[in-house]
């Protein structure tokens, strides 16, 4: 090796919210290229297939002889399966496998801030989750016809913003959860997937399930997300919602707040429990 | 950066571990690893943690890496309180192990760099002309653009430094930096290292390693721990100095009979301070250590009468290794935990 | 030194059953089952949940029963919750026997990518003398019977809560037992297929078995009768075993309750049955020339133990 001369400048460091912005960027990276350049087989399995799945569903409803609208409630909750399954598995059980590939060490160690590097983990995922939604979306309503009757864009579109935020928020805090429970986290990843469209009415209006069902459901943001997004788009007269939209937006606007606030606690919390008892961060086995 | 002089200071820090895994329930086990450990570094030292499998080393490192909490006593890095003031050690420091996997198989050396750089919160521009000055120091420019998944050890442990170094740290870890490599690239390392501190008088850098011959080479000072206490700490030379009163040889000799009782052995030998025997397949080597030469001859008689041969014999200058070996009663490469520390398993 | 402990501690026997299989003379002397029972005796480890309440929950149950509890829903949101119309039965047993289906095309390539990137084994595995696909079988064959446990429950559950009409007297035994033995034989030699091909692939393949068998429920008539499909997609489930696995067996424990529809009309139960027999034949052999043809691959390749980590 030559001898070490520093002819670059000291490093500047930053702080606060550029360094936040920076280490989010920098863990969306590698997912990034991963997701699109490097292994191009996710285009098979992150859109043709789910693709398939909703399509299997619509199918059941027309065995049925449902309603037209029912058609178009199905290939909604279709493609937001995309954002549920991008944060159970591209956040909430990722800070488990950075453990054990030997990341998260040194994530701790930076300054970075771990909600940025969870945020860089979605982030990185999001393309590819926001085409397979398109594209159930998209090929869906065309092969079945849906027609979508919008009453309010604006409406609409904050019930949608507000639906993400809470639910990065929840996925961010289920990642703490995840890596503190000490299981290995595909399990909790697991339970969360099929139960929670079931009780989250991915395919049905949640209302079906009763009150008291559907109020329970209403945690996970993406409940009354959808069941807002349906009335928005669907006026018939099964559209009829579980809450009022207006009512709804509050709510997901109470979510994010709470769900927000309990990742960086829960997070901080994390970090602590790690270095006391010596491990959570580290890779053992 | 604060006042005071001391890059690292640790005042009677204890650590201990609650040992999972106990199949009996009620079975909560408990293990020390560090046991009361004070050390001061000054700001521009090398400073070196010999010790064998098992010492608390790692556990040491860990915890003055904000990685582990000490659960009793102070560590400070930089004047700045390892547990309480967390985030702004963070953004001084750095920490490299040996055999370490981070970073994504699937990114190249210069992006998984440039990454790990922007955690630090570096701008896009220091990170280019730093990484390319780097690259080229440590010898890795020409593979920048391979995926990490098809580095080799020693290419894997290069970038690794980069990435300690490339935040341009005030103090920085290396546990074991040099484990696995060849003789080459682990001299590239230390190379490196020595080159880091003679460039930033004002750096501080703490190694642990295995290897007497590199924390002889390498360090300014350096503290021997065993089962969790400091033994001793000085310059390397000051403790080889300890040892000149003492007379070593090194013995190869035929395999010994077993003693006949437990008086007679070598260690009975009157004038013989210290003895390690290391068997091999048809010989055995015998590190003797002696009040002086006139014990020699007794030592030889003892020999021959356990129905062995001399093979060879060879006066030696203390080393590092003699120290440690007088210090902690047994070679480096022997396991402390086979001693009984009680370790879990 | 001290002295290394025994590699059997006295008195116990750390693989029960297994070890006994193992100990048998014909095993011993062949690679190939040994490999095969190693294999079943580790995704049995692996995968059974007995002792893990919260894991037992997860996969033999939560799962199972949330996934057709979805279509329950459905139906009922539409039709009044009218669940003694046999097109229930044919939704509702679908979709239970589908989790046996997913276990088995799924199986194998979970298990190649769980070696590799989760418990980084791959490479001890493929330089040992195993018989590599025996292994993988014995793997599969292990998720099988768990996958094999959750259609028991979620059909007992069936039969119970919604009254599907399996009774003694609608079981066709005989014909039971040989569309199991048929259906599965050709449904593992497509999941060994799927899991020699994911050897090439990276870690998208986790879920390449859950994904597939998701995709599949379109062709397959596992949620709807094939009639409902386009004529076009009708002939692609034509294709797959899975399909007439699960009218045969439908057909064998419904008997007349089982509601017909015109596409499977013209075959009996004999024809569906030869037609399994010949698929499993067929299957088995593409899979030993697939397993080959990608485990030159993969080492041409060098990515037996390959580890994305991203
Ligand atoms: N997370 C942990 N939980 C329980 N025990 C631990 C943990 N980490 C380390 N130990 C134990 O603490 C003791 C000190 O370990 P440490 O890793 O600090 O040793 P070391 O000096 O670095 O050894 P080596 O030279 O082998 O790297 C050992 O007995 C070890 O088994
Ligand atoms: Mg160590």
């Amino acid at each position: 090796m030559t001898a070490f001369k520093t002819t670059s400048p000291p490093a500047a460091k930053a702080t606060g919210a550029t360094l936040f912005w920076r280490t989010m960027w920098a863990r969306a990276y590698p997912r990034i290229v991963g997701s699109l350049i490097r292994e191009r087989s996710w285009l098979f399995f992150e859109t043709v297939l789910p693709l398939a799945a909703t399509v299997s569903y619509v199918f059941v409803y027309q065995a049925v002889g449902a309603p037209e609208e029912y058609v178009g409630f199905v290939v909604l909750g279709g493609a937001m399966t995309a954002f549920w399954l991008n944060i159970l598995w591209a956040m909430a059980s990722q800070l488990y496998w950075d453990k054990e590939g030997g990341n998260l060490e040194i994530y701790v160690l930076s300054p970075g801030p771990l909600m940025a590097i969870l945020l860089g983990m979605a982030v990185g995922g999001f393309v590819m989750t926001v085409t397979r939604a398109a594209i159930i979306l998209i090929v869906c309503s065309l092969a079945f016809s849906v027609t979508y009757t919008i009453s309010s864009v604006p409406l609409l579109i904050a019930i949608f913003v507000l639906t993400m935020i809470a639910l990065y928020g929840m996925g961010m805090m289920f990642a703490a959860v995840f890596l503190a429970s000490g299981r290995e986290a595909w399990h909790l990843a697991n339970l969360l997937q099929e139960p929670i469209y079931l009780a989250s009415g991915f395919y049905f209006p949640v209302r079906a399930l009763g009150f008291w069902v559907a109020a329970a459901s209403s945690l996970i943001p993406l409940t009354l997300g959808m069941d807002g997004m349906r009335q928005l788009l669907f006026a018939g007269d099964a559209t009829l919602g579980f809450l009022s939209v207006e009512v709804e937006a509050i709510i997901l606007l109470i979510l994010s707040v709470f769900f927000l606030a309990a990742a960086r606690f829960m997070l901080t919390k994390l970090e602590e429990i790690g270095r006391r008892e010596g491990r959570l961060i580290e890779r053992r086995r | 950066m604060s006042s005071t002089p001391l890059a690292i200071e640790t005042h009677d820090v204890r650590r201990i571990y609650k040992i999972r895994g106990g199949k009996r329930k009620g079975e909560a086990k408990t293990l020390i690893a560090l046991d009361g450990v004070s050390l001061e570094v000054p700001r521009g030292e090398l400073f070196g943690l010999l010790g064998p499998n098992g010492a608390g080393k790692t556990t040491l490192i860990k915890i003055l890496a904000t990685l582990l909490l000490p659960s009793s006593g102070t560590a400070k890095v930089d004047g700045l309180d390892v547990t309480t003031q967390t985030q702004e050690v963070r953004r001084r420091i750095s920490m490299v192990s040996g055999g370490e996997t981070s970073g994504f198989g699937l990114l190249t050396v210069e992006e998984n760099l440039w990454m790990f750089a922007r955690f630090y919160g570096l701008d896009n521009k220091t990170i280019k002309s730093r990484l390319a000055e780097m690259m080229q120091m440590v010898g890795i420019y020409d593979r920048r653009s391979t995926k990490i998944s098809d580095l080799s050890t020693g290419l894997r442990q290069k970038m690794n430094f980069i990435r300690g170094f490339i935040s341009d740290p005030s103090v920085v870890f290396l546990d074991e930096p040099t484990l696995g490599l060849d003789v080459t690239a682990a001299r590239d390392v230390r190379g490196f290292v020595k080159d880091w501190m003679a460039q930033n008088p004002d750096r501080t850098l703490l190694l642990t390693t295995h290897y007497m011959a590199e924390a002889d080479e390498l360090c300014d000072r350096l503290a021997i721990i065993d089962r969790g206490k400091t033994l001793i700490c000085d310059t390397p030379e000051n403790l080889k100095r300890r040892l000149q009163s003492e007379t070593i040889f090194h013995l190869k000799i035929q395999p010994l009979r077993k003693p006949t009782s437990p008086e007679n052995v070598v260690e009975a030998v009157p004038g013989v301070r210290s003895v390690t025997i290391a068997d091999q397949t048809d010989f055995s080597e015998l590190r003797l250590s002696l009040q002086g030469e006139e014990a020699l001859p007794a030592v030889l008689s003892h020999l021959s009468g356990r129905g062995s041969g001399l093979l060879s014999l060879e006066k030696r200058e203390p080393t590092l290794e003699d120290v440690f070996i007088q210090l902690v009663g047994r070679r480096l490469d022997e396991d402390t935990n086979l001693n009984g520390t009680g370790e879990e398993r | 030194m001290t002295t290394l402990s025994p590699v059997r501690p006295e008195g116990e026997r750390p693989m029960g059953f297994a070890d006994r299989l193992l100990s048998l003379p014909f095993v011993q002397r062949s690679d190939a089952l040994r490999s095969f029972i190693l294999g079943a005796w580790l995704g049995w480890q692996i995968e059974s949940n007995w002792a893990d309440p919260l894991l037992f929950a997860v996969y033999s149950f939560a799962r199972p029963i949330a996934s057709v509890m979805i279509l329950v829903v459905m139906y009922s949101v539409i039709t009044d919750g009218a669940t003694q119309q046999p097109i229930f039965a044919y939704i509702y047993l679908g979709n239970a026997l589908y989790i046996i289906v997913g276990g088995v095309l799924g199986g194998i390539s979970w298990a190649v990518i769980d070696d590799r990137e989760h418990y980084r084994t791959a490479k001890q595995l493929y330089t040992s003398p195993l018989v590599g696909y025996a292994y993988l079988c014995g793997r599969g064959a292990a998720r099988l019977l768990i996958g094999a446990i959750s259609t028991i429950i979620v059909t007992v559950f069936g039969v119970l809560l919604f009254g599907i009409p399996i009774t003694i007297g609608s079981i066709d035994l005989p014909f039971l037992i040989a569309s199991i033995m048929l259906g599965l034989t050709s449904l593992s030699g497509l999941g060994l297929i799927i899991g020699a091909i994911s050897f090439q692939l990276g870690r998208n393949a986790w879920q390449a078995g859950e994904l597939i068998s998701g995709a599949l429920y379109l062709f397959t008539g596992a949620l709807f009768p094939l009639d409902i499909l386009p004529p076009v997609l009708r002939e692609i489930g034509l294709i797959f075993p899975a399909t007439y696995w699960l009218e045969a067996m439908r057909r064998a424990l419904l008997g007349t309750n089982m509601i017909g529809f015109p596409t499977f009309a013209a075959l009996d139960n004999t024809a569906i049955a030869f037609i399994l027999l010949i698929m499993s034949v067929g299957l088995w052999v593409s899979a030993a020339f697939v397993y080959r043809w990608s485990m030159r691959q993969a080492r041409e390749k060098g990515v037996i133990d390959l580890e994305t980590n991203y």
